[in-house]
């Protein structure tokens, strides 16, 4: 398919009003050929020959033409323009329903700022291509059919021997198309990487300043600027290339009519007048030749822009959502059966090996292991936020890739290592996942996580608005409000990664109480580092590079004295230091 | 602090469009002047040579034709084949230095408001969603290309040409060019009034369009929380008023902004009209026909340029809307700046002193109060104490991320305040609770502690604090490229690639809040050793939640309430059997409990 054919399929749900448009450019630009002719009548007719009860007809004649023109011109502009935003945000619509439907997989390997230029600069060249490059070309084709028209009622030699001209504009365009095809590309790529860059640079404000990084990142910028400036000189090269050619070439055809017309004349074969006419409707023939170039530069724009934008909406999620399903409750029943995972762009390096359990709904399992063991990634089966690359995950005795995902991550809450809160209040934070929650069940869930605390001390208690991702609050902080939020969801499967990590042991026993106070059942994953925060749990897994090397309960697996009996050591030495013998 | 921004929260504006901002912008362009002297020749001697187009064509009618001159035909063919060349060249000429033009006054503009931004503190990037600020550094400046390049020139070549008209009219008849600008008045109410209205509707447009961008992009950044919670349908729902605010702003804005041209082009044809009117009753008094017929001609002429610079001028109240955001982003003052006169700190040993510190983010609410105490140099400090005590307030007070309301930090007797903020912090190594990684390879990442670092010193970093376990394993080692925010790295992972990096910086002074938190306790013990190293001879304050950290510490403070409650080494603090002592027993008595 085509860009155009593409963007047809945005565009032509105002097909209907685009007719109207049309007719109304019809009218206003064919208007335009009357006012000259007007004036032609009152320099003969009126000066010329006197008749100057002619005059005020006329003059009215030319306001109410002039008035006709212009309003209809407002409203074709308006529709083309209504017909742009239509499309775009019909295309804004479409980009980020699929923005939502896109897997870990594609963000992990897509630059936030590369997204959003697609989003909005790829999106304002549509934009600027339905509203306005449309309209235009169709003036160009409707002056350069008038006027061939026109041209050749009054001398055809005359008009052959212009239009034998335009298979040279033809080429001209095409070349020039060809040659900025790519420029367009680059520029649109730089822009991109511009805006990534300033994205990441305003995302790492803190690092920027801990490290008194700020000439190193404006020397990148500055880099980015340039390159930015080179591309669209790169642009500008091209077009100084070609475009004076063609400028030239829709010129020549003045040259082409006086010196082949006045030839004609002095043969005979033409009268003075009627070159003259012909003369006058030159520009006509001018203007469509000479904004060829012009417009080519506006196409190739779009059609850089397309690429981007269809590549993301043609982009599958390797894990594919289905919509409309009914919601579904699940119980919490996990199982994993032989399960292994690797990354598709890195299949040498099997994140989890032939991973084995069972999770009675209700029961609590403990996730511990090294950086990078995989405790992380084995949590994420669990939501479809990946599928395994063999064994399978079942989740109430069904395999999980049965489930649509959306009904199935309604039944989970995760609490994520890197805790993500929006630029809101903390209370549409905590409400998050049940937007309709009211205040006082907020108020509930926060308690549990020992959040309320805090949040009462703030000036503006739940209604104090958090910056992006959360910046201000502590980390603490941050995973409390991370924790109520999913909570407030209500759960059948609670994933609680690294949760307490920045919350003192005290606070953390506090909470694990109060999450043990729940009424509801839920299937809890917890992963932590601390042996602290798993030692009550049904199950403990004990992971290391992906591979379960020991599982069961705190009890019994001190009784085996392993690995995790290991850990614990060195967590109590760790903790205590060389008081442990002192103490005890 | 003030009250944050939120994506559907329309931003004020503080300081409204005025003259002074017109004369800013003149600054940008000013050391473009020459240029645009030249490209302006080269514009006036094109149109000349358009003239003889024209020219050529009326001697050809004229008298060549009549005198079926077939050779002179030839040459006037040759001549004007010859100035269409000429034309060509300046048009060759003009895009390239048009474009050029109005790419270095964006670049300037660009440059300068990045700038800024880095001068500018926590405060200003923690108020706002992220996308509203982006937005105004590469979005809002693109939308000037058109007025600062083509828009600008062409408005100066238009002016030209209005004056060189006007003069040619009252040369010709005084009295019909009095009439012919007895619209003016009309034209310049009518423009007042749309111009009014069209400011208001694109200041309406351009914070929607600000509202957009931060929802896109906090929804992208946030992608992953959206998508485990399933909550893709609610945030749709507000894409969609947020979408829908654009397109009807849009429109609105468009209604009004294209209600110009009409105007103009309808009062220049009653001009025109009147000209007639007046100028046929006068023929043979005062006028003659051909007078007439070209001062017509003139008013043609001078409509033109008056139509063109009616439309520069629309795009300037739109590009209004943007140029003050701009301009705002630039006016934010850095709360904190070097003071006149501050001076390089000399490289320090690190003794640190609070003095009657006290610090609040608004009046009322003291975060700490009264704060004093003294490390010497080469010590280490532990912070503890319960979440939102003010421990990260102290290390932020110290490398001045904020500063203090009442009383005195110092390093070595130099007031942090009197000394230059780069001084400062160069000799900092602050490890922060957000590890932030740059999309780049790791190498690069580890790199930012200290630009100059070979390979050697970037594993050797990597080594001591045991980021290279993970990092050889990883296919491609430490050219291995992450994304922003190293998303394919797991949070113990890039805690210690940013442990590495701080280690590489090499600072007197080293902050770690909570910097081992999501670190593996084989990594972590691992670490200890090096963390020891790292530690030796610099002063280091060290947030943390593991006591294992903590406790060997030379120094304990334990903050609660803006105070600090308790210090003293573990062993003092643990004979005081205090806060300290209570904090430690109920971590002690957990793990006993595990162990039994």
């Amino acid at each position: 398919m085509s860009n155009f054919q593409w963007i047809w399929q945005y565009v032509k749900t105002n097909r209907n009003k685009l007719w109207v448009a049309v007719i109304f450019f019809l009218i206003s630009t064919a208007l335009i050929l009357i006012n000259p002719y007007v004036m032609g009548q009152i320099v003969d007719q009126v000066i010329d020959g006197h008749q100057d009860n002619l005059l005020i007809p006329l003059l009215l004649l030319m306001i109410g033409v002039t008035v006709v023109r212009t309003i209809t011109r407002y409203i074709y502009q308006l529709i083309f323009e209504q017909t742009g935003q239509n499309a775009l945000f019909d295309l804004r619509e479409d980009m980020y329903r699929k923005l939502q439907e896109l897997d870990f997989d594609f963000f992990n390997h897509t630059r936030v700022g590369d997204i959003m230029t697609r989003m909005t600069g790829d999106t304002d060249a549509i934009r600027h291509f339905i509203s306005w490059v449309s309209y235009q070309v169709l003036e160009c084709v409707f002056y350069f059919v008038v006027s061939i028209i026109v041209m050749m009622t009054i001398s055809w030699q005359l008009t052959l021997a212009l239009v034998a001209v335009t298979p040279l504009i033809f080429i001209l365009t095409r070349l020039m198309a060809k040659a900025q095809h790519p420029v367009f590309f680059q520029i649109r790529q730089s822009f991109s990487r511009l805006n990534s860059m300033v994205e990441e640079n305003i995302s790492g404000n803190r690092v920027v300043k801990a490290f008194v990084r700020e000439d190193f990142e404006i020397k990148k910028f500055n880099e980015h600027n340039e390159d930015y400036k080179q591309r669209n000189m790169d642009a500008a090269n091209v077009s100084k290339t070609y475009l004076p050619w063609q400028d030239g070439t829709a010129n020549s055809l003045s040259v082409i009519a006086l010196i082949f017309g006045g030839y004609l004349v002095i043969k005979g074969q033409m009268t003075l007048g009627d070159l003259v006419v012909f003369n006058g409707y030159l520009w006509m023939l001018n203007q469509p030749m000479r904004m060829s170039g012009w417009l080519i530069n506006d196409v190739e724009r779009f059609s850089a822009s397309c690429v981007k934008i269809r590549q993301m909406l043609a982009a599958k999620p390797s894990i594919e959502v289905q919509l409309g399903q009914k919601p579904l409750r699940v119980q919490g029943k996990i199982v994993f059966d032989h399960v292994s995972f690797n990354f598709s762009d890195d299949p040498e390096h099997p994140v989890l090996s032939d991973v084995s359990f069972a999770a009675q709904a209700g029961q609590t399992v403990g996730i511990i292991g090294e950086t990078g063991s995989g405790k992380t990634t084995l949590v994420n089966l669990i939501g479809r936020f990946y599928d395994p690359t063999s064994g399978t995950v079942m989740i109430d005795d069904k395999n999980a890739r049965e489930y649509p995902i959306r009904q199935l991550r309604d039944n989970i809450a995760m609490v994520m290592q890197d805790v993500f809160l929006f630029s809101n209040t903390i209370s549409d934070n905590i409400s998050f996942g049940r937007p309709d929650l009211d205040s006082e069940y907020v108020e509930s869930v926060a308690r549990v996580a020992d959040a309320d605390n805090f949040i009462m001390k703030m000036p503006n208690g739940y209604d104090t608005i958090v910056g992006e991702r959360g910046v201000g609050l502590s980390g603490g902080q941050k995973q409390r409000i991370s924790l109520a939020r999913a909570l407030a969801k209500d759960p059948s499967i609670l994933i609680l990664d690294d949760t307490t990590s920045a919350v003192d042991m005290e606070t953390e026993t506090k909470i694990q109480h109060e999450l043990d106070g729940l009424t509801t059942k839920r299937t809890t994953f917890i992963i932590a580092n601390r042996i602290s925060s798993v030692r009550d749990a049904d199950l403990i897994l004990l992971l290391e590079k992906g591979h379960v090397v020991e599982s069961g309960t705190h009890e019994e697996l001190m009784a085996k004295q392993g690995k995790y009996y290991e850990v614990f050591q060195k967590q109590l030495g760790l903790e205590k230091g060389e008081q442990v013998g002192t103490t005890e | 602090m003030a009250q944050r921004n939120k994506s559907d929260v329309d931003e004020e504006l503080t300081e409204q469009f005025n003259w002074y901002d017109y004369a800013r912008l003149a600054r940008y362009i000013k050391p473009y002047m020459k240029k645009i002297y030249q490209i302006l020749i080269v514009i006036i001697l094109a149109n000349v040579a358009g003239m003889l187009g024209p020219y050529f064509t009326k001697i050809t009618i004229d008298s060549i034709i009549p005198n079926k001159n077939l050779s002179g035909l030839w040459l006037i063919g040759i001549l004007f084949t010859l100035s269409l060349f000429f034309i060509g060249w300046c048009m060759r000429y003009r895009i390239y230095h048009i474009t050029e033009l109005g790419q270095d006054v964006l670049k300037d503009m660009r440059l300068d408001i990045f700038q800024h931004l880095q001068k500018l503190s926590f405060s200003y990037f923690d108020s706002r969603p992220h996308g509203k600020i982006l937005i105004r550094v590469v979005n809002y400046i693109n939308t000037l290309s058109d007025l600062l390049s083509n828009g600008l020139v062409n408005l100066i070549s238009d002016i030209f040409n209005v004056v060189i008209t006007l003069i040619f009219m009252f040369a010709i008849n005084a009295k019909l060019t009095l009439y012919s600008l007895a619209l003016i008045p009309i034209l310049i109410v009518m423009v007042m009034v749309i111009q009014s209205k069209q400011r208001r509707a694109y200041q309406t447009l351009s914070n929607k369009q600000s509202n957009l961008n931060a929802y896109i992009h906090e929804s992208i950044a946030g992608i992953k929380v959206t998508q485990s919670f399933a909550r893709e349908q609610e945030n749709f729902r507000i894409f969609d008023e947020t979408n829908e605010d654009n397109r009807r702003t849009w429109m609105h804005a468009v209604k009004i902004q294209f209600l110009l041209w009409p105007g103009v082009q309808n009062i220049s044809v009653i001009t025109m009209c009147l000209i007639y009117f007046v100028g046929i009753r006068q023929i043979g008094v005062e006028v003659s026909t051909g007078t007439l017929i070209a001062f017509i001609g003139y008013v043609n002429n001078f409509w033109n340029p008056v139509i063109n610079i009616g439309n520069f001028y629309n795009s300037l109240i739109t590009a209004t809307a943007y140029l003050e955001r701009i301009f705002e982003t630039l006016d934010e003052k850095p709360e904190i700046v070097d003071h006149p006169g501050a001076k390089p700190l000399p490289q320090i040993e690190g003794n640190i002193t609070f003095k009657d510190v006290t610090f609040r983010y608004e009046p009322g609410k003291d975060i700490l109060k009264d704060v004093n105490f003294h490390v010497d140099h080469g010590q280490s400090v532990a912070l503890v104490g319960p979440t939102g005590a003010g421990k990260t307030t102290v290390i932020n007070l110290l490398s001045r991320f904020y500063d203090v309301n009442e009383g005195e930090v110092s390093i070595d007797g130099h007031n942090v305040q009197d000394v230059t903020l780069a001084s400062l912090r160069r000799q900092m190594g602050v490890m922060l609770q957000d590890t932030f990684i740059f999309s780049g390879t790791i190498m690069e990442n580890i790199r930012y502690g200290k630009l100059d670092a070979t390979d050697e010193e970037v594993v050797a970093a990597a080594k001591v604090v045991r980021a290279d376990d993970f990092i050889s394993e990883l296919k491609n080692g430490y050219d291995t490229v992450v994304e922003e925010r190293g998303s394919t790295l797991s949070a113990g992972q890039r805690q210690l690639i940013a442990f590495a990096r701080v280690l590489l910086a090499d600072p007197r002074i080293l902050i770690l809040d909570e910097a081992t938190s999501s670190i593996d306790t084989r990594t972590e013990e691992l670490l200890q050793s090096g963390l020891l190293a790292l530690l030796e001879g610099r002063t280091s304050f060290i947030i943390a939640h593991r006591l294992s950290t903590i406790k060997n510490c030379d120094q304990i403070f334990y903050v609660d309430g803006g105070k600090i409650a308790e210090h003293g080494t573990h062993d003092e603090l643990m004979a005081a059997r205090g806060l300290y002592y209570k904090l430690y027993q109920s971590q002690y008595d957990m793990l006993r409990l595990a162990h039994d």
